[in-house]
């Protein structure tokens, strides 16, 4: 069915001011503020959603702009359709340089310190980072839930794999996932008898064939443990052939692009690789697809251009009485009008980076003081090698298959864990190509013509480039802060990041580098790996320098627990200290295992949402322990 | 004398599915050589609009097909005379028209919006009018059994079409039989081959086939003639219609030719001056150009085979042909960018 996105606008500043009739405001509409904001209206409640950007990406117009925007940029990087926003701003890797120890460098929007510069990004537009994500769904490993118990490594959570399952299956239909539960045979992980995916899984690309027939049925040994390794698809939240068999034979409709008209695009996907930063034809999930229907409902209001700039608390009673939201009219001018909305229940959804931050600006640090702390991120690890043969690189969407047999396994009690992702793309993210390749041919071996077409196709239909997620444990000293001296055009105070990569990480990329090169050995590919001393990643370990990327997988700052003491949030979410508030996002999340964080964020949003219909139905008065 | 609209046999209903197959693929070329000839990034409205109407249809191609499949026929996509030479004539009532390869232009929408114009079936209207005299080339929607006679619109011709599974059907219940005959495996189903709106679904008896080419009826000119299908999707008629009147339907709107949603701007200086049905005369001999519209033209007669053999019994195989209209669309480009030197740009000539 065709899905209409009308948007219902709250542009009367004065007449919201007075307004207490909402149930809940919503900080943020990414996939976290869609999905609650649409299973609260659609059990009648009437929600405020405040969105810091402009609603550009909002109608089929406006994503088009986007996408042409990001056609005519010379620089493609993740960020290149967003157009630059002063008064919400988000990191960009083109404003990052290397530092050394204890240099500062304020001029980025996330104020950094040396010598290691994550290069982490998220995006401030309406939908959120749902806009450029790559919608690679794997779930998190029941053993992931429980690494201190297991490994004595990271934190437990209050949940089990149990608790959270039925509500990843509620992602998967709600982001519309395409797989095969067979592809997840062997993993530490359940479906329920007869499941399904809601779509067919998207196949290999012939790259991952091609490397696939080089390396399945082959193993390694790691800790006394051998490990059978091969090829696998990964599920997505793009849309594919539907399964018959989903919902005991109901089947499944694709929800393709959003527009307030008639459009018939996307539903399904066309293989182009540019998922990351904006898919061309809406097959991709992105949360607009999820607000399209809490708006139908007639009880969803937006404020757009709306930036949450503090939380006030009520002294008496310890909850929130209201936020503070600076509301401008130009993004490229400063002139704004500070507003206070109120609601029943206020949810932040800005992110792991922004909600702390904003917590932080409020003067709430918790009570444990853990907000902001426990910062998390995938460390990836770049290894990339040119093929004997033409492998058809460039061709499907940015990544299709991966080896993921590392993610589990007692190992994890002294090194990370990892999955490992085929790029379709190449060595885009390594070395900048094509683009880059284009240039050395021209520049440098002054090809032209047939010649060069021949030079390009050679040199990029061979290339194979490795991308290690490694997973990081919690650590209280990596961190979010908030510096008066750091202000944005608004005056709002702007995220400072620490981080350091922990050695349990690094000895699982040292190791990742060892398995890279058996791969490509395997592979006959020449290893064209090779770390720039001058990486502003670069990290140094054991007398080898790895430059260690961000991968946008931002979790763990307004940790989840069993207690006030121990945690920010409770299982539900719910701020120990505030029991109107809600965190919800990958803050909450005390590990990240080796699974992208959204379906994950997008499983507990559905959580809380049970909690809050609860809680604004007078059920429950205190923040939930462990039961 | 005129002849009859009812189908009397079960070869007749072969003609008319061939005929149908023949006259869904014969709308692809106008529609796909306009949606080629606007400048790329520019007329985004009119782009999506035309690329949307083009898939489906070639979902009703593979519809038609699967009709004739079920009823134990072989669709042939390769016969000779099956591609028309354009300019070629469709019914649109009373009289009718010419259809034809070119740029997209005011005319040209005129001519998509006579293609997809809703019939008079079951308004009185006779469903056969005397095919006008003294015309040449190929005629779309004419009788197929009496080249004299055009049926009065494309629906009022599937509309024949269902009467005829019906009466047939029938027949052949008398005597313990079924018409639908036709090996399942054959069927093109939903997962070989997608498009926006309408559901690819097996045909197997007279229900699944009378509702498969309802659906075909109701995507080119709206249920009962109006603006929307029954699952609330636009028809074709009205999607073009959009175009003209410079705005779009919204859910909600239920009067025809009065549109309340989004304005829609063309920029008809947008669009490659594509010379009108060009033939491979037209290219300047041993040209360059005329080496690309002799590779398209090859490239277009392996993609009606390929066609033909997933509508025989190998639907996977159309799973192969979304590569190969990727390849279409280079080749396509190739041509329409260049002008040539008696005037006009290039174009496919569809000549295989």
């Amino acid at each position: 069915m065709h899905l209409y996105m009308n948007i219902r606008r709250r542009n009367d500043l004065d007449a919201l001011q007075q307004d207490e009739t909402y149930d809940a405001v919503i900080v943020g509409s990414g996939p976290s503020g869609a999905i609650l904001a649409l299973e609260l209206c659609q059990a009648g409640k009437r929600v405020l959603m405040l969105e810091a950007a402009t609603e550009t990406g909002k109608g089929f117009d406006g994503y088009q702009s986007l996408l042409t925007r990001f056609y005519s940029r010379v620089g493609k990087d993740n960020q290149s359709p967003f157009p630059v926003n002063p008064n919400a701003l988000m990191p960009r890797g083109s404003e990052l340089r290397k530092l050394a120890s204890g240099e500062t460098n304020s001029d980025s929007y996330i104020v950094q310190s040396g010598p290691y510069v994550s290069d982490t990004v998220y995006t401030r537009a309406f939908g959120g980072t749902s806009m450029h994500w790559e919608a690679k769904t794997p779930r998190m490993l029941r053993e992931d839930f429980k690494t201190r118990t297991t490994f004595a490594q990271g934190l437990d959570w209050p949940l089990s794999y149990e608790d959270i399952e039925p509500d990843y299956r509620r992602v998967e239909r709600e982001m519309g996932v395409a797989g095969e539960v067979e592809d997840h045979d062997g993993l530490d992980l359940s479906f329920p008898p007869g499941y399904v995916f809601p779509m067919h899984g998207l196949p290999l690309s012939y790259l991952d064939q091609q490397v696939g027939k080089g390396i399945d049925g082959s193993s390694v040994v790691l800790d006394g443990q051998t490990y059978p390794i091969k090829v696998r698809p990964y599920p997505q939240a793009r849309n594919g052939v539907p399964n018959d068999k989903y919902d005991g034979g109901e089947g499944f409709t694709p929800q393709g692009a959003v527009a307030s008209y008639q459009i018939d695009q996307g539903g399904r996907c066309q293989g182009n690789t540019n998922c990351v930063p904006l898919c061309p034809v809406q097959a991709k999930y992105h949360s607009g697809k999820t607000l399209a229907k809490a708006f139908a409902t007639g009880r969803l209001d937006l404020l757009s251009q709306a930036v949450a700039s503090k939380v006030s608390i009520d002294g008496a009673t310890g909850l929130v009485s209201e936020i503070e939201v600076k509301v401008y009219h130009d993004p490229d001018h400063s002139a704004h009008r500070t507003i206070k909305v109120k609601a029943k229940i206020f949810i932040l959804a800005a992110n792991a980076i922004e909600t702390p931050r904003l917590l932080l600006a409020s003067g709430l640090k918790s009570s444990s003081g853990l907000v902001g702390r426990n910062l998390m991120d995938h460390a990836y690890l770049l290894n990339w090698a040119l093929l004997p043969e033409v492998a058809g690189t460039f061709r499907g969407t940015s990544c299709t298959g991966g080896i993921v047999d590392l993610r589990a396994g007692s190992f994890r009690r002294n090194q990370a864990a990892f999955a490992v992702d085929i790029h379709n793309d190449g060595w885009g993210w390594a070395t900048g190509s094509p683009f880059s390749d284009l240039q050395q041919l021209v520049d440098q071996r002054n090809m032209f013509g047939a010649e060069l077409q021949k030079g390009l196709v050679d040199r990029l239909s061979r290339q194979l480039l490795l991308a290690f997620m490694i997973e990081v444990m919690p650590n209280e000293s990596n961190r979010i802060t908030v510096d008066p001296s750091y202000t944005d055009a608004l005056g709002n105070m702007r995220p400072v990041l620490s981080m350091t990569i922990p050695d349990y990480t690094m000895r699982g990329a040292a190791y990742a580098r060892q398995f890279a090169r058996t791969i490509f050995s395997r592979l006959g590919a020449q290893d064209c790996t090779a770390y720039d001393p001058g990486d502003y990643g670069l990290v140094p370990y054991h007398g080898e320098n790895y430059a260690i990327r961000g991968g946008n997988h931002l979790a763990g700052t307004h940790v989840m627990g069993t207690a006030k003491n121990n945690s920010v949030v409770d299982r539900d979410q719910r701020s120990w200290d505030h029991s109107n508030l809600y965190l919800v996002g990958g803050g909450s999340m005390p590990t990240i295992g080796t699974a992208n964080v959204t379906p994950t964020l997008a499983a507990l949003a559905y959580r809380s949402a049970r909690a809050i219909l609860r809680q604004l139905d007078g059920q429950t008065t205190a923040p939930s322990g462990l039961s | 004398m005129m002849p009859t609209s009812a189908i009397q046999d079960l070869h007749e209903l072969y003609d008319y599915l061939d005929a149908a197959i023949q006259l869904e693929h014969a709308t692809l070329p106008p529609y796909l050589v306009a949606l080629y000839s606007v400048h790329p990034g520019t007329n985004p409205d009119a782009v999506q609009i035309l690329r949307v109407v083009a898939v489906e249809e070639m979902l009703h191609l593979t519809i038609a097909a699967n009709v004739l499949n079920a009823v134990g026929g072989k669709p042939d996509l390769n016969a000779p005379g099956f591609v028309p030479a354009y300019p070629t004539h469709l019914p649109s009532g009373e009289t009718d028209f010419e259809v034809g390869t070119g740029a997209f232009t005011p005319a040209a929408l005129e001519t998509f919006l006579k293609i997809e114009r809703p019939g008079m079936s079951g308004r009185g209207a006779r469903q056969l009018i005397a095919k006008a005299r003294n015309r040449s080339g190929s005629f779309l929607g004419r009788h197929p059994r009496d080249s004299g006679w055009s049926y009065y619109s494309i629906g009022d011709f599937y509309n024949a079409i269902r009467d005829g599974l019906r009466t047939l059907e029938e027949e052949a219940r008398k005597s313990g039989g079924t018409i639908f005959t036709g090996e399942p495996s054959r069927q093109v189903t939903s997962e070989y081959y997608y498009s926006g709106g309408g559901k690819l679904r097996a045909v197997t008896d007279l229900d699944s086939a009378l509702a498969a080419l309802e659906l075909v009826i109701e995507q080119g000119e709206g249920e009962d003639h109006g603006i929307w299908s029954g699952d609330g999707e636009l028809s074709h008629y009205y999607r073009f219609q959009q175009l003209q009147l410079g705005r779009y339907y919204e859910p909600g709107d239920m009067e025809p030719g009065r549109p309340t949603g989004a304005e829609i701007k063309i920029d008809w200086d947008a669009v490659y001056p594509v010379k009108p049905n060009i033939k491979l005369s037209d290219f300047p001999p041993k040209s360059e150009l005329l080496g690309v519209a002799k590779a398209f033209n090859d490239a277009y007669r392996r993609f009606l085979d390929l066609l033909t053999q997933s509508y025989n019994g190998r639907p996977e195989l159309l799973l192969e042909a979304v590569p190969f209209m990727f390849s279409f669309r280079n080749m396509v480009n190739e041509l329409i960018r260049n002008p040539l030197p008696g005037g006009g740009n290039a174009a496919p000539t569809f000549e295989v």
